[in-house]
């Protein structure tokens, strides 16, 4: 059976010892203490250098000496490296257009989408390479893809070539906002292995935000997409692994299932 | 449920309707079942009426304001009541700016078609002098917030701004058209409570008011609007047909979810009592 | 429109006991109330209430821009649709969008700007939408205070919160706030807003007739009031979060932090 599991991403952000609960909101001061600290992710100098700022509504973290915010919500910015959920919604003979809930659309061309085949083809030939034209996907395809390259002027490239890529038959894609996608995964993985075993669902979590699950039937789809969504408004509280165990058992009485 | 703020894909489309097919939804409504109605009225302090709905979490903020001038020659004492409807670019990423577009005018049109051919509003009432002065009435719905069905909403919007109404009594003297004092109220110029029940088809599966997924899926949509024992207008939208049977059949349902739903949402709750 | 009842003006916009006609002070706001993440479509939104004001603002972006020419290749922009509802106001507004609408959403468009980092988003516009439900007096400012909130709400990064008030002279006192006849009867309206990563004026217009030093208090009163409904604003966009953690805090098991 083919493993579904999204590959694990960095610790869940959200759950470090360094992040506090501490709530900020853009242009809050964090700090004046600009000797022993530096501006990280989601903060910048104020104009007269001597304030760390907050730009985003969410959680204040320190790291070392760097003064992070882990906003919490935001747009999905591609890395090289991703693995995100597209769907196709154009395709032309050179390539196809897709949207990866970002602000560009993203491109995949065909030779990024080859498939090595091993098959006897006589005169010394053992393998053949599918990678002329846009025949494999059609428009309203959802594909599990990595992205190749990201930078602002450019439009994101992906690629279908690498393991658990490729297209989805089946299931559902839901979408939360990207910034709490780690909370889905939880540390080390514990919050999607909990759901996974609980509602008996495959998941595949990625990092524009894009969920893909598939279940035994709609009544256990139903119960992990509300977990999920509970994830999603609760992110930024603690304890939350053991609430959503407690939320997903006590439906499963609720609703009459196992 | 999914994220729509972009084309649906094949495996979602898929979902939707092998669920259909076993009579299950997304949101584990049965077919014929109504997402919750939440209804606000008379909270606008400019308007003369005015309903804040949501069905769901499709929501629809109607105002209702009045004008007076001559009547139509042909219906010389007889008021005019007039739907509008706008599609607010703020309320979801497929709506575009610009002037009323098809889908806005489907909405006015058939939530005006079904107040109307009810009698829901008394236009006799509307009279100040025959011939000479009448009141206009203008409903103007603004969609804030698009999660599918827009005609129910909408409707159940128009129907209880109209029963909030407080509309200052002319009459008319050498002088112009002068304040009695008094208001017209819901009570003096709502007859009726039309209600609109859109049903969406896809494939061979019908099912009431559906969500925004499955009306960005289904193959077509009709509208049947309802008082306490008649028909008063149907639409059929989308390029679904419907059998014989199928029209029949919703048509004794609308009236049977008309009557529990009328019964539910108890209209005339929201009457205006003005001192 | 023909109006049953006319929009008449008082003759005098102070009671005998020298309070305003609503009862408030010189410097008193009148009751406002925000929230954000109230249209789920939107990336973010937020609803506020001032006076008998009511006001969504919506955010979406960075996304498209339609139509193309308009797009920026090496930065974002910003673009601000203001516009009211036909029954927000007593004499019924025609539905298109008017000239005052256009003017408006400019100036709010240009307020907005200096908070944000447009470069970071080329070839994309940010669209703010503006739908002015019930109006009171002061719609530019209250517009601004709540699309400034919905970016906020949408995670954009920002230098800081814009928060818009009127200032105006009735009856020869200089009052703060503007309720909607106090704008149509007075003598002086001066709306302006406060960014507060510089603490500078973004946006100021002004019409009536005033001398230097009443000029002057305006500006300063202005800015306290702009200070209050300044942490109005942050509180509405924290409370969205810490009600949810108020709310969870109770039925956490009590051994809580491992996870």
């Amino acid at each position: 059976m083919e493993e579904e599991e999204g590959e694990i991403l960095e610790d869940d952000e959200f759950e470090d010892e360094e992040t506090t609960r501490d709530l900020v909101v853009p242009g809050e001061v964090l700090t004046e203490d600009v000797k022993n600290f530096l501006p990280g992710r989601g903060t910048i100098l104020n104009d007269t250098r001597d304030k760390i700022i907050s730009l985003h509504i969410g959680l204040k973290q320190i790291n070392k000496n760097y003064i992070n915010v882990i906003p919490l919500k935001g747009i999905y910015t591609p890395q090289p490296g991703d693995k995100v959920i597209a769907i196709v919604t154009d395709k032309n003979p050179v390539k196809y257009r897709c949207d990866i809930n970002a602000k560009d659309e993203a491109q995949l061309k065909p030779k990024n989408t080859a498939r090595r085949i091993k098959a006897r083809l006589g005169r010394g030939r053992d393998y053949q390479r599918d990678d002329s034209n846009t025949d494999r996907f059609e428009i309203g395809d959802v594909l599990i893809v990595k992205v190749l390259s990201a930078d602002r002027l450019n439009k994101p490239e992906l690629t279908t070539v690498g393991k658990y890529l490729g297209k989805k038959n089946g299931g559902i894609v839901i979408s939360i906002d990207p910034p709490k996608i780690p909370r889905v995964i939880g540390r080390s993985g514990s919050m999607i292995k909990m759901l996974k075993s609980l509602t008996n669902c495959n998941i595949f979590v990625t990092q524009n935000g894009r969920i893909w699950l598939k279940g035994d039937d709609i009544a256990h789809e139903r119960l992990l997409i509300d977990a999920i969504y509970k994830i999603e408004r609760e992110a930024h509280t603690s304890g939350l692994t053991d609430r959503i165990q407690a939320f997903i058992e006590n439906e499963k009485i609720k609703r009459g299932i196992k | 449920m999914m994220d729509v703020k972009r084309v649906i894909s094949t495996i979602e489309r898929k979902y939707i309707i092998n669920n259909l097919k076993k009579e299950e939804r997304v949101d584990g409504r049965g077919l014929w079942e109504y997402r919750d109605f939440k209804i606000d009225t008379d909270m606008v302090a400019s308007a003369e009426g005015s309903a804040d709905v949501s069905l769901g979490e499709t929501r629809i903020i109607t105002g209702l304001k009045y004008d007076v001038g001559e009547p139509f020659p042909d219906l010389p004492n007889e008021g005019v009541c007039t739907i509008m409807a706008e599609l607010l670019p703020l309320a979801s990423p497929l709506f575009e700016r610009g002037p009323p577009d098809e889908q806005s005018i489907e909405l006015a049109r058939v939530v005006d078609r079904g107040i109307r051919h009810a009698d829901c509003v008394q236009t006799k009432k509307l009279c100040i002098k025959e011939k000479e002065a009448v009141y206009i009435l203008f409903v103007d719905m603004y969609v804030i917030n698009y999660a599918g069905n827009l005609i129910d909403c909408g409707g159940v919007s128009t129907l209880a701004s109209l029963v909030s109404a407080h509309i200052p009594e002319g009459e008319y003297t050498e002088n112009g058209i002068e304040w009695t004092g008094n208001y017209l109220t819901g009570e003096d110029i709502v007859n009726e409570l039309p209600l609109v029940l859109t049903y969406g088809k896809i494939e061979d599966i019908i099912f009431s008011d559906p969500n925004l997924p499955e009306e960005l899926v289904c193959d077509g949509k009709i509208s049947v609007s309802v008082t306490e024992d008649k028909i008063t207008s149907i639409q059929k939208s989308g390029a679904a047909t419907f059998s014989l049977d199928e029209i029949r059949m919703l048509g004794k349902k609308s009236i049977e979810i008309g009557r529990e739903l009328r019964n539910k949402l108890n209209f005339w709750q929201y009457k205006v009592k003005i001192e | 429109m023909v109006l049953i009842i006319k929009d008449e003006y008082p003759e005098k916009l102070f009671r005998e006991d020298g309070k305003r006609l609503d009862g408030r002070d010189k410097t008193e706001l009148r009751p406002l109330k925000m929230e954000v993440g109230v249209i789920e479509n939107a990336d973010g939104s937020a609803y506020l209430e001032w006076g008998n004001n009511k006001i969504f603002a919506a955010v979406y972006g960075p996304r498209e821009v339609h139509p193309h020419h308009l797009a920026k290749p090496d930065r974002g922009i910003l673009r601000v649709f203001y516009r009211m509802a036909t029954y927000s106001v007593f004499d019924r507004k025609r539905p298109a969008p008017g000239r005052r609408e256009k003017e408006i959403s400019m100036i709010i468009s240009d307020c907005i700007e200096p908070v944000l980092f447009l470069e970071l988003y080329p070839g994309t516009a940010f669209e703010v939408f503006i739908e002015v439900i019930d109006a009171d007096g002061g719609t530019r400012c209250a517009s601004t205070t709540v699309a400034s909130l919905a970016l906020a709400d949408a995670g954009v990064p920002m230098k800081s919160l814009v928060t818009s008030v009127a200032i105006g002279k009735i009856d020869g006192e200089i009052v703060v706030d503007l309720s909607g006849i106090e704008d149509k009867a007075g003598e002086a309206d001066l709306p302006l807003a406060i960014t507060w990563f510089n603490g500078e004026i973004s946006l100021l217009q002004f019409d009536g007739a005033m001398d230097v030093e009443e000029f002057n208090k305006c500006l300063t009163l202005g800015k306290e009031a702009a200070e209050k409904i300044y942490q109005i604003q942050l509180d509405a966009l924290r409370k969205k979060y810490i009600s949810i953690q108020e709310s969870v805090s109770g039925s956490s098991n009590a051994s809580g932090g491992e996870e």
